[in-house]
């Protein structure tokens, strides 16, 4: 019995982990855009299908996937970027929610209508299992561990130290200020975004191999949890991301263990709904984003 | 009855976290009287009028109007069944509607004895909108506004806005009216034409009015009584001959 | 002076109850123009119009974009299919009930909604669909899960003696003609009353609207029931035409289409709505596109509409009416 709970949380880190990776990239989107990234699961989807289609066409591998689902996203990402994200710097909130579920719509329906709307089987990534502690755990969730940790100990050094983390620190809190000190908004905007859409199918690609399955529609559940996620978080807040994602994967595990699988995907808009009516501003912070 | 204040606030208290807006504010407006509330940028004045009206709810402190306890009531309920208006600092109007559809919406909900009766389109609902609508024109006429009556508001000049404002806050046959600073960032000419508004409604209407305002000359030549405003706290209050006089007062603006 | 204010009063002749005269014969007559499948485009057009106008009065009047109207669509799909299914109750009765259960449903879920501002507002009413389509999906003894509700029965009218089923596609198309019509002179109603008039002011601005004395929170909620009837009563002529129902009618799919009528249409007009149905849903119908390249359309439209094109068609629709009733 125990066991069983310790796994499951064990399950639930796992899939926090990948939460984790593309939440993080919508939350620093709404830090510079003040804007909900209503698209941001697309990319996800789009990084898993570059792989696929790297593996079952070029006939490439599983490493060498990751690198094409990764580069194929982000010149994908540089179009919207700077065709549609860079113009909704300063525009009004609505803007940015018909903008970014427009391109959801485009990005979504062409992938169905190149590849076809059926499930695809994905067969690349190590699935082997190894025991560590008593549990056995695939090699692949242990490796969504490890990227998560670097990824989120990566964002940290870089968000403090670097000068594009500087940047981007500045133009989240004050926007006008920034174009007064000469911070070229734009430019920042349009590489958060990048990052964040790089992330997200960084986070699809290794995620992959545990799902098995690739399908065009997986792009939009993934973003209506990611939603919850960054409304616990605290929006904006890279760390409070990192738990909210926990909390949200530990928590779909149990209730699709001890509830029922079918109520899994429901737990996260619940989750929304009630942040939104009693903590609107996250579970870390006690100041209101927006 | 006539002898109670027609506003009377007590121990109006507002704290934003450790910053105590208003702190420990009481005033009374009579009947009939032009007060004026003046004191240095932060002050307290627009927190105090935010709590007064509504848009804020006070910390502690009553507020009562014509003897009603009006604490905690909303900005809509207090404007509808008090008959207490605002004008905000920054002129506001219903930019793409022209002046005579601003004017009738300002007089909507005191004509319409419910909410579900603003639904009606019967003969009864027609006659109450044509009655708002002739009034309407009467105040736009009274503006100076009547050429421009059919262009949207957002067209019009930041004074001209100020006239739809003001001439809107008059379509309910208000009680008593608090004006938010009404003369900044408008020229003279304009000035002049809110100042003999304002005399008119008080004189000809019976309206009362509490007026925010930087320009001294306008305070003094139209206010019967001023308040000063110091640091949340109410500093001094008298003639407007003696507050100008007033040694503390002075120390205040200068003090910063 | 007299001569040229005269002369400025000559006003061209007001041909709005001509046009409104000949647009009806249009109407009436278009089954027997179009094939039957055109005369099918025009009943969903017709349908999706019943939610549009509803979603028309929340964001075009009164300034509050909101998803949920498929969630409400999809309610009053189901309950019209259970009332039809299960106590074999008659098209009308149905109807009223989608109608009411979905404005029903939208007080409890207003209430918390409508505290919430623009983004928050629009997640927590995205949040609405998933949840009703987790129910739908889930609460099998009513809903049957996945299977989904069939063969509802076609609409039967009995009165009296005379009784008739409308079975045939003609028969629908007048039908939702008939119900269309209604619902555009309610919302047409609404929209003339001094209530249209405030819900405009709360869209322009509310804390100016609150200092009139109009009280913005009461009137949102309102409509957001208002505009949830019209989703169900939209929801329940979908479920006597298709005469199935599924969770896949609580879909982002549905609210996605919605908004392009209203947007694309011209948010903030009645005849930008009927237009807008036409349009984008009577159009992309009958020409056969397939759900993706629909979708990619609608992705682009929205692109166009909030960069390019910020009011739709509705500036061209207003210049269309201020021509036809004679103004200069």
């Amino acid at each position: 019995m125990f066991s069983t709970i310790l796994e499951q949380i064990v399950n639930g880190i796992v899939t926090g982990s990948v939460y984790a990776i593309v939440a993080v990239g919508m939350t620093m989107i709404f830090g510079v855009l003040r804007a909900i990234n209503f698209a941001h699961g697309e990319y996800y989807m789009l990084g898993t299908f570059g792989a696929w289609f790297s593996i079952d066409y070029l006939g490439l591998s599983y490493e060498a996937s990751i690198v094409v689902g990764v580069l194929s996203t982000i010149v994908v990402a540089y179009v919207v970027g700077k065709l549609v994200m860079q113009r909704m710097v300063g525009a009004p909130a609505e803007s940015g929610v018909l903008a970014t579920l427009g391109i959801a719509l485009v990005l979504q329906n062409t992938v169905i209508l190149v590849f076809g709307g059926g499930y695809k089987f994905f067969s690349g990534g190590y699935i082997e299992p190894v025991s560590i502690l008593g549990f056995s755990l695939a090699q692949q969730r242990i490796l969504i561990l490890v990227v998560c940790l670097l990824v989120f100990v990566g964002l940290e050094l870089m968000v403090t130290y670097s000068r594009m983390g500087k940047s981007m620190r500045a133009v989240s809190q004050n926007v006008d200020c920034c174009e007064v000190v000469g911070i070229d908004v734009p430019q920042v905007v349009l590489r958060t975004f990048i990052l964040g859409a790089a992330l997200a199918a960084l986070s699809g690609v290794l995620t992959a191999p545990v799902n098995v399955s690739v399908y065009g529609g997986m792009g939009e559940l993934i973003t209506f949890k990611t939603l919850p996620i960054i409304i616990m978080g605290g929006l904006g807040n890279v760390r409070g991301t990192f738990f909210a994602a926990m909390i949200l994967g530990i928590a779909e595990s149990l209730v699709a263990t001890y509830v029922g699988l079918q109520f899994r995907d429901t737990v996260g808009f619940a989750t929304l709904i009630l942040m939104l009516m009693w903590r609107p501003h996250g579970l870390f912070s006690t100041q209101a984003r927006f | 009855m006539t002898g109670l204040p027609l506003l009377e606030i007590k121990n109006l208290r507002k704290s934003y976290g450790a910053v105590k807006a208003v702190n420990d504010v009481s005033i009374h407006i009579n009947r009939g009287e032009i007060a004026g509330m003046i004191g240095p940028n932060g002050s307290g004045k627009s927190t105090f009028f935010d709590c007064s009206t509504g848009l804020a709810k006070p910390d502690t402190g009553t507020v009562k109007l014509d003897g009603q306890d009006i604490t905690g009531w909303s900005l809509n309920r207090i404007a509808r069944e008090g008959r207490m208006l605002r004008s905000f600092q920054k002129t506001v109007v219903f930019k793409s509607l022209d002046v005579e559809e601003n004017l009738i919406i300002a007089g909507q909900m005191f004509t319409f004895p419910s909410l579900w009766s603003t639904f009606g389109l019967g003969r009864m609902s027609r006659q109450r909108v044509s009655g708002l609508r002739e009034r309407a024109r009467e105040l736009i006429k009274m503006a100076g506004l009547w050429d421009v009556r059919h262009q949207p508001a957002g067209n019009l000049s930041g004074g001209q806005q100020k006239l739809i404002q003001f001439a809107s806050m008059l379509m309910p046959e208000p009680k008593l009216i608090l004006l938010d600073e009404p003369m900044a960032g408008i020229n003279p000419k304009i000035i002049e034409r809110v100042v003999d508004t304002i005399l008119y409604a008080n004189k000809s209407l019976g309206v009362s009015f509490l007026v925010i305002e930087h320009n001294i000359d306008v305070v003094t030549s139209i206010c019967q009584r001023v308040i000063v405003l110091d640091q949340g706290q109410k500093l001094v209050e008298g003639l407007p001959q003696d507050i100008i006089q007033d040694q503390r007062v002075r120390e205040a603006y200068l003090g910063g | 002076m007299s001569l040229t204010e005269t002369a400025q009063q000559i006003r061209r002749r007001d041909l709005r109850i001509p046009l409104g005269a000949v647009l009806l014969v249009i109407a009436l007559a278009a089954p027997f123009i179009g094939s039957r499948y055109v005369t099918h485009s025009l009943i969903i057009a017709l349908i999706f119009m019943l939610p549009a106008h509803g979603l028309n009065l929340l964001v075009g009047y009164t300034g509050l974009l909101s998803l949920a109207q498929a969630a409400f669509f999809g309610i009053g799909a189901y309950t019209a299919g259970l009332l039809a299914v299960t106590y074999g109750t008659p098209f009308y009765v149905n109807l009223l009930a989608a109608g009411l259960v979905a404005g029903a449903i939208a007080l409890p879920l207003g209430i918390p909604a409508l505290r919430l501002r623009s983004t928050s507002f629009v997640m927590c009413t995205l949040g609405f669909v998933i949840i009703g389509q987790a129910i739908a999906k889930n609460w099998i003894s009513v809903t049957r899960g996945d299977m989904g509700l069939s063969s509802i029965p076609k609409p039967h009218f009995a009165l009296g003696p005379l009784s008739f089923t409308v079975s045939g596609t003609m028969g629908f198309y007048y039908l939702a003609l008939a119900i269309g019509v209604l619902a555009t002179l309610a919302v047409w109603a609404i929209v003339r009353s001094p209530a249209g008039r405030n819900m405009i002011a709360i869209r322009e601005n509310e804390t100016l609207a609150e200092s009139v004395g109009i009280p913005t929170w009461r009137y949102k909620l309102i409509v957001f029931m208002i505009s949830a009837v019209f989703a169900g009563v939209g929801g329940s002529v979908y479920a006597h035409y298709l005469t199935v129902v599924s969770p896949l009618t609580f879909q982002m799919y549905y609210s996605t289409t919605m908004l392009i009528i209203v947007l694309g249409g011209g948010a903030g007009t009645i005849s930008g709505v009927v237009f807008g149905s036409l349009l984008f849903v009577g159009l992309t119908e009958a020409l056969r596109i397939t759900p993706e390249l629909r979708m990619i359309a609608y992705g682009l439209c929205l692109l166009a509409l909030v960069f390019w094109f910020r009011k739709g068609f509705s500036p061209l629709i207003n210049r269309f009416w201020d021509t036809v009733g004679g103004a200069k």
